[in-house]
């Protein structure tokens, strides 16, 4: 009986060694993914993406398959992050010394990551591109606060505001909308449309100002900024909502309370989407290349028209998409990242595929129309010429943000819409 | 000789039986220390710097009392402070009474009956939370919700829910006090179930009525029950989190915001403040741990002595 005691102690002292051996971590480890160790003189590098390529295409790993073909002394781990938690996740990493070497993304969060000196400049790269871009304002998305180029870009498209053609025809509201040419309109025909739309009541609501969270706030800057051609940036490069802007404000809580648009305190570009989707309402304020894909419905048709503004002259918000690489300290992979990187953007075969798969536009004018007899992504492409200053890479652009829809929230509430901005002003350059 | 080895041996085996106990305490033991209280040090002693995503590389500097003085001219910390007091106070004593009164009606049905309400009111509990805040926030929907479908229905005019300032915070406590009231029903449910029924036999013999024999004889018996619960719900009401952020992202105005979900904006969506995050994060420690506190002190640790 007392062996029988000693050896279930032993037994269990030994259960909890193993325990707590487990725990520790060893160099020699197979990795977590199941994936062999990287043998003798090649670069194993990590590109963490988000499904900018699409969700679950596996298109990443055909790159990394492709560069690994051609390229036998890397390997390339492929981590796809998701939209929701995957920022959270990179901050956390990169604040425990854990980064990706690679990570695909846009500028607002490469920069921020490039200022804090967590990135490899990539300004080598970048100089061989310069004479190959469509819009020499590409490069400011692309540079930190050091002049140094953080970003290497791959391909962009604008954001645009969507319509739900048969409820404008159900209507009578299409009359206001210009489907002519580059379907640039003005503030006047916006009003009278939704207010069109009220009357019949064709859907629930005309439009949804969305305000409840700060996914997809690009879409709301971009209509309260050109309502009356004002800028969220003043001119001395601080944010400001000036007096064009406050009007803008002023004329949203006035057709809100008129019942032409409504305001969604607790929505976030993905529920007003939604609700476009579902025909709750006919417009959508955040519709661009890839929501065209993600939201569509066959259940009407959707018309891609820019943002109206007073002088039918919009400035449209747009997005860049993008790589970056991560100084972890190790020249080695800091270049086999940019191999990497220069395959997938710049390659014959690959380069103009990637961005195809992004569902943008090439940053590079090389790459000519790659949407040669589609005259909708023709159309969308020509809006290049409607894009404003960019200011993602701004300083405070992250604190900005809640701001900005919190604003929004207590103008559709009832404060002022000039003290609702004069406090905006003040908080966002604190 | 019996009588002088019979201690000696008995120490013996009290050392061995101590070091064994140490030993099958050391692997909770070491990810206490490594995950529980480290993390709280480090949080401790970051509040009282300048620690940012911005320094992360350069290193930060000791601010003293900084962060802690800045949180308590926040308006929006101060106005996340009220709601998350809000959300504790009404809901503590919603869910401990509810699912004391729940637990008082089926602890005495036939056991599928019991199994059924149990199964029940836990169903939300063993739901993940983003489904639990999905289905919600649809039912919440101003313009195709069910509950504003029910309302139209019946002749009335849909109501704002989540996007109004006056209502959100209500909602997220309905929400709350669904998913927190499962595991207080069934620890009820089991507690009075084991209320020696002799004493309760003896007070109806002696002619106490059944609201005495509940508060002479149940309710001091459930006490250290009732202890846990209020002690458990309180640090979940105060910590609530998941669902302010799927549901209502902390607006409309911050009439949602809680502490929790505040010191998780500024530390990894706006200023990336780690310094001044973690400041948040001790002053809700210091909190939560004066309220089980005084938890404990009004119940008597859980007795009635």
């Amino acid at each position: 009986m007392k062996k029988m005691k000693r050896f279930l102690a032993l037994a269990l002292t030994m259960t909890m060694v193993l325990a707590l051996a487990a725990c520790g971590g060893s160099k020699e480890e197979t990795p977590a993914d199941g994936s062999e160790a990287p043998a003798e003189g090649v670069t194993e590098i990590t590109w963490w993406a988000f499904p900018t390529f699409g969700v679950d295409s596996g298109y990443e790993q055909q790159l990394a398959d492709a560069f690994m073909a051609a390229n036998s002394d890397v390997k390339v781990n492929v981590e796809i992050i998701d939209f929701t938690s995957g920022a959270d996740a990179l901050t956390s990493a990169i604040t425990a010394g854990t980064a990706p070497d690679i990570l695909f993304d846009a500028p607002g969060r490469i920069i921020e990551y490039g200022n804090a000196g967590n990135l490899v400049p990539l300004d080598d790269m970048i100089e061989s591109l310069k004479s190959d871009l469509t819009s020499e304002s590409l490069l400011e998305t692309c540079m930190g606060a050091d002049g140094s180029y953080y970003m290497y870009p791959i391909s962009s498209s604008p954001f645009y505001m969507g319509l739900n053609k048969e409820m404008l025809e159900e209507s009578g509201a299409i009359q206001y909308v210009n489907l002519e040419g580059d379907r640039t309109w003005t503030t006047d025909d916006f009003v009278k449309m939704c207010e069109t739309l009220r009357d019949a009541g064709v859907c629930m609501t005309p439009g949804i100002v969305y305000c409840g969270g700060q996914g997809g706030d690009q879409g709301t800057r971009a209509l309260v900024n050109n309502l009356y051609s004002s800028s969220i940036v003043g001119a001395d490069g601080k944010w400001n909502v000036d007096e064009n802007g406050v009007k803008a404000l002023e004329l949203l809580k006035s057709m809100y309370d008129s019942k032409a648009l409504d305001a969604g305190f607790s929505m976030a570009a993905a529920d007003e989407l939604q609700q476009f989707q579902q025909e709750t309402c006919a417009m959508t304020f955040c519709w661009g290349t890839s929501n065209a894909i993600s939201y569509a419905s066959e259940d009407f048709t959707q018309i891609s028209v820019p943002f109206p503004s007073d002088d039918g002259v919009p400035e449209l918000e747009y997005l860049v998409n993008g790589f970056c690489v991560f100084d972890n300290g190790d020249s080695a992979k800091a270049e086999a990242s940019k191999r990497f990187i220069a395959f997938i953007c710049d390659d014959a075969e690959w380069g103009p595929k990637s961005v195809v798969q992004t569902g943008a536009f090439p940053v590079r004018a090389s790459y000519g129309n790659l949407y040669e007899g589609n005259e909708e992504m023709s159309l969308l492409a020509s809006w290049s010429q409607y894009y404003g200053p960019y200011y993602n890479t701004l300083s405070g652009f992250a604190a900005m943000r809640p701001l900005w829809f919190n604003m929004l929230q207590q103008v559709f509430n009832g404060t002022p819409a000039a003290d609702a901005a004069a406090a905006f002003n003040t908080d966002s350059n604190a | 000789m019996a009588s002088t080895s019979a201690p000696k041996r008995s120490l013996v085996l009290q050392r061995r039986e101590t070091v064994v106990s140490y030993l099958f305490l050391l692997p909770a033991l070491f990810f206490f220390v490594g995950f529980v209280l480290t993390p709280m040090a480090m949080g401790v002693v970051t509040s009282f710097t300048d620690s940012s995503f911005q320094n992360t590389n350069t290193g930060s500097n000791f601010v003293f009392l900084d962060n802690y003085i800045r949180l308590f001219q926040d308006p929006i910390f101060l106005k996340s402070a009220v709601n998350t007091v809000i959300i504790v106070v009404v809901a503590v004593p919603t869910v401990t009474a509810f699912s004391l009164w729940v637990g008082s009606a089926i602890y005495k049905m036939h056991a599928a009956a019991r199994s059924f309400f149990r199964c029940v009111f836990y169903l939300p509990v063993v739901t993940g939370s983003v489904a639990v805040v999905v289905v919600w926030k649809w039912m919440f929907d101003k313009y195709n919700g069910l509950f504003n479908y029910v309302i139209r229905a019946m002749g009335g005019e849909g109501l704002m829910w989540t996007e109004s300032e006056q209502m959100a915070l209500w909602c997220i406590i309905l929400i709350l006090f669904t998913t927190s009231i499962g595991q207080p029903i069934v620890l009820y449910v089991s507690a009075l179930g084991n209320v020696d029924n002799s004493l309760v036999e003896a007070a109806q013999v002696d002619g106490a009525t059944d609201l005495q024999v509940f508060w002479k004889i149940k309710w001091p018996s459930i006490m250290p029950t009732t202890l846990y619960v209020a002690v458990i719900t309180t640090i979940n009401s105060f910590q609530c989190f998941a669902l302010i952020q799927l549901l209502t992202s902390g607006g409309p105005n911050y009439s949602t915001s809680t502490v929790m979900y505040y010191l998780y904006e500024i530390a990894f969506r706006t200023t990336k403040e780690f310094g001044y995050a973690d400041a948040m994060g001790v002053v809700l420690a210091i909190v939560i741990a004066l309220f089980s506190a005084l938890q404990f002190k009004v119940m008597n640790g859980g007795t009635t002595e």
